[in-house]
């Protein structure tokens, strides 16, 4: 009896921290934009963090995309067989490429690399007092580290996607064309014909707004930080993990909104 | 160490990326302004099931053109293809819709002709198209074909298979023996009968030899002028007088032929022709004036709750055009017609107004129809107003408003009413009469009204002048 009544006060308990946290990440998400259209922008921060968010990325996103597309090939090439379509397979692997995988996996790629240091650096500065150092030198944190920080992402992992969308179809052209002797022409043919401007433009929306997500998710994590070195740890980890999740489940409802 | 600044390498990246997006942009996009210059054909198909747009047209397998449009008219599918500008179709070309391979795409093929003096235009129509021979239809023939022959050999198998079958073709067979025993039989035993029968044969034809010569001899004297006959044809005077009638005939059709006489003038005046044919499309005109003609008779009578009175209209409606009538009415309302009279005495004006009850107002209205809605304006209860009516239901129900009476000093006459017919003649109304009025004339009503087209009116007012709009 006492044990059900504990459960269910954990379950309401934990309902209620969700919910308020939700608010918190709307509330900051108001403030950085209040913050955003304040002059002076802080030029040398942002091209800093979009170096950090985007440049440092592409290699990963590089790999990550071609080898996504060089598998769905694969895949693809087995199951068309069946139907005598491989042709089909340039066409698959491009749409696949803009409209989902280009998109979600480069955004979780950088959830993981970007996202995550995002959250131990600003729950670093945290922990050591240097965010309170800021506020005291009458230097607004969240304009100074939290804004750049979004901005980096927003316009950076669409970028980011469109490298991974092209490098993936290129990884399936690979795979396709000289290891399963797909005809080049009636590939590349394909992909052209099935392929519309608008499952790039919408793939790259969705990236756009995968990068907020990331970033405003992984920066209040570390901005709400508490408990030493091992809550630095700890708010990586929920940063990486929440970011994820809102950005898989996100993906769903933006796809049944677009497409 | 030479170091590049953090905006270099953000910019060089943004750059690269948006080079591959126009790179992307422009092969997915090739299509969408590459083509947009080709001219437009058409063609006609019966059925277009798994046709898209944008699927390709084709010559020998080779891409000149797009679907542009695919749309149904007369019930057959309209599809309208943008052929790339230096590929020439000839007049005689035949479009067909082929499939890849047996679940592919389907795509337009078009054929080409022989005839190679004139190309299509711009928004021509490729007159041949061939049905294609696609799996549904090929299997529903097969399908048809084998039902037939099943339909000959269960025809067949009820009627030699079995036991009752193998009887009757047996039967059939010792009929046939019998028949040919029994015809030598005959011949056998009417041998004799045979040949007195050929002897009076030769007989006859001896007589008739016989007839032919006397028949020979009478010509002849014909020919030497014996006998009434005889003189008739060898009589020269008889071919003078026949010579003089043909002659005098061969006169009159000469004097026809150019127009001479009465008769002739008839015949050959080009007026008399050209009258002719005014008069005859005149009548046709007035025919299907008349036709189109329409006169509706109806009387409406609205029982008034608030003044407990009734209201009577009388209608004539004369619909000239489907969207356009006139309408005729008389209206005897038990408030009658209100009339003001302004009357300067000593520089002061009073203002009487009188209502005179046996006063009959009229309608006298000019009205047009736009699909469902019907505006009207004129003199309605013998001042000056408009109305308009929409109709739902095919016609069944009215929404009808009218305003009329516009004066200054007071609220115009303001009336809506809804009518429902409730059989064919027969309309039902509810409404609400001068619901603005400020001197107590408001009244909702319920009416009753009876409406048919009268034929025997039409055909009085047509057979007088019809009147002009």
């Amino acid at each position: 009896m006492n044990r059900a009544s504990t459960a269910i006060d954990n379950l309401g308990r934990s309902v209620l921290r969700n919910v308020e946290e939700m608010g918190r990440i709307l509330l900051l998400f108001i403030s950085v934009l209040s913050w955003m259209i304040r002059p002076p922008l802080k030029l040398r921060l942002i091209f800093k963090q979009m170096e950090f968010v985007g440049v440092k990325s592409i290699f990963v996103v590089v790999l990550t995309g071609i080898f996504t597309g060089m598998v769905m090939a694969l895949q693809g090439y087995h199951g068309f067989r069946m139907f005598s379509a491989e042709s089909l397979v340039g066409s698959t692997v491009a749409l696949g490429m803009t409209r989902e995988l280009g998109p979600v996996l480069t955004s979780l790629m950088v959830t993981a690399r970007a996202g995550s240091a995002m959250a131990a650096e600003l729950g670093t500065m945290r922990v050591t007092e240097q965010i309170d150092a800021l506020s005291v030198m009458a230097a607004n944190p969240v304009k100074h580290l939290i804004v750049p920080r979004v901005i980096a992402g927003v316009l950076m992992v669409p970028v980011l996607t469109i490298v991974a969308d092209f490098v993936g179809i290129l990884g399936g052209y690979f795979v396709g064309v000289p290891v399963l002797g797909i005809n080049s022409g009636i590939f590349v043919k394909n992909i052209t014909r099935y392929v519309d401007l608008d499952d790039i433009y919408n793939g790259l929306i969705k990236a756009a707004i995968f990068g907020l997500i990331l970033s405003l998710i992984g920066c209040y994590k570390g901005f709400n930080t508490s408990g030493g070195a091992e809550g630095v740890g700890k708010a990586t980890t929920e940063a990486v993990v929440l970011a994820s999740i809102s950005i898989l489940i996100s993906d769903y409802f933006l796809t049944a909104i677009m497409f | 160490m030479f170091s590049i600044s953090s905006e270099a390498k953000v910019g060089l990246f943004v750059l690269v990326g948006l080079i591959i997006l126009g790179y992307m942009s422009f092969r997915v996009g090739e299509y969408g302004f590459g083509l947009k210059k080709g001219y437009l054909v058409s063609a006609v198909f019966d059925n277009v099931a798994g046709l898209e747009k944008d699927a390709s047209v084709q010559i020998a397998g080779v891409e000149v053109g797009r679907v542009e449009d695919i749309r149904l008219e007369d019930g057959k599918a309209l599809v309208t293809m943008r052929i790339i500008p230096d590929v020439k179709l000839a007049r005689d070309v035949t479009a067909l819709i082929k499939t890849h391979g047996i679940l592919g795409e389907k795509y337009v093929e078009i054929v080409p002709g022989s005839e190679w003096e004139t190309y299509l235009e711009e928004g021509e129509r490729i007159t041949s198209v061939e049905r294609q021979a696609d799996i549904d239809r090929l299997l529903a023939q097969i399908g048809a074909i084998a039902d037939d022959v099943k339909v000959v050999t269960t025809s067949l198998s009820n009627v030699l298979g079995g036991e009752e079958g193998e009887e009757s073709l047996k039967s059939i067979v010792r009929n046939m023996r019998d028949m040919a025993e029994s015809m030598n039989r005959i011949v056998e035993q009417n041998d004799e009968k045979f040949s007195t029968m050929l002897t009076s044969l030769r007989n006859a034809s001896v007589q008739m030899e016989k007839t032919f010569s006397s028949l020979n001899e009478i010509t002849a004297g014909i020919n030497k002028g014996e006998g009434t006959i005889g003189r008739l044809v060898k009589d020269e005077s008889t071919i003078d007088k026949l010579n003089k009638t043909l002659a005098s005939l061969q006169q009159i059709t000469d004097k026809i032929n150019e127009g001479r006489g009465t008769f002739g003038k008839l015949i050959h005046d080009e007026e008399t022709a050209d009258n002719l044919n005014e008069t005859l499309s005149g009548i046709n005109r007035y025919v299907t004036k008349a036709e189109q003609f329409r006169t509706f008779l109806s009387y409406r009578g609205e029982y008034l709750f608030d003044t407990s009175d009734a209201k009577s209209y009388l209608e004539l409606k004369i619909q000239p055009k489907e969207d356009k009538f006139y309408i005729l009415g008389i209206v005897a309302d038990p408030r009658g017609r209100r009339t003001v009279k302004d009357t300067t005495t000593g520089g002061v004006t009073t203002r009487t107004e009188e209502w005179e009850r046996d006063k009959v107002l009229f309608n006298v209205e000019i009205a047009k129809r736009w699909k469902d809605v019907v505006l009207r304006g004129g003199l309605l209860e013998s001042t000056g107003g408009v109305g308009i009516d929409y109709f739902a239901f095919n016609d069944r129900l009215q929404f009808t408003f009218e305003a009329f009476d516009f004066d200054t000093d007071r609220d115009p006459h303001l009336k809506a009413y809804a009518e429902y017919r409730l059989f064919k003649h027969l309309y039902l109304s509810a409404g609400w009469d001068d619901f603005l009025s400020d001197e107590g004339n408001e009244s909702p009503f319920v009416g009753i009204s009876v409406r048919f087209e009268d034929e025997d009116l039409k055909y009085l007012l047509t057979s007088a002048p019809i009147p002009r709009d």
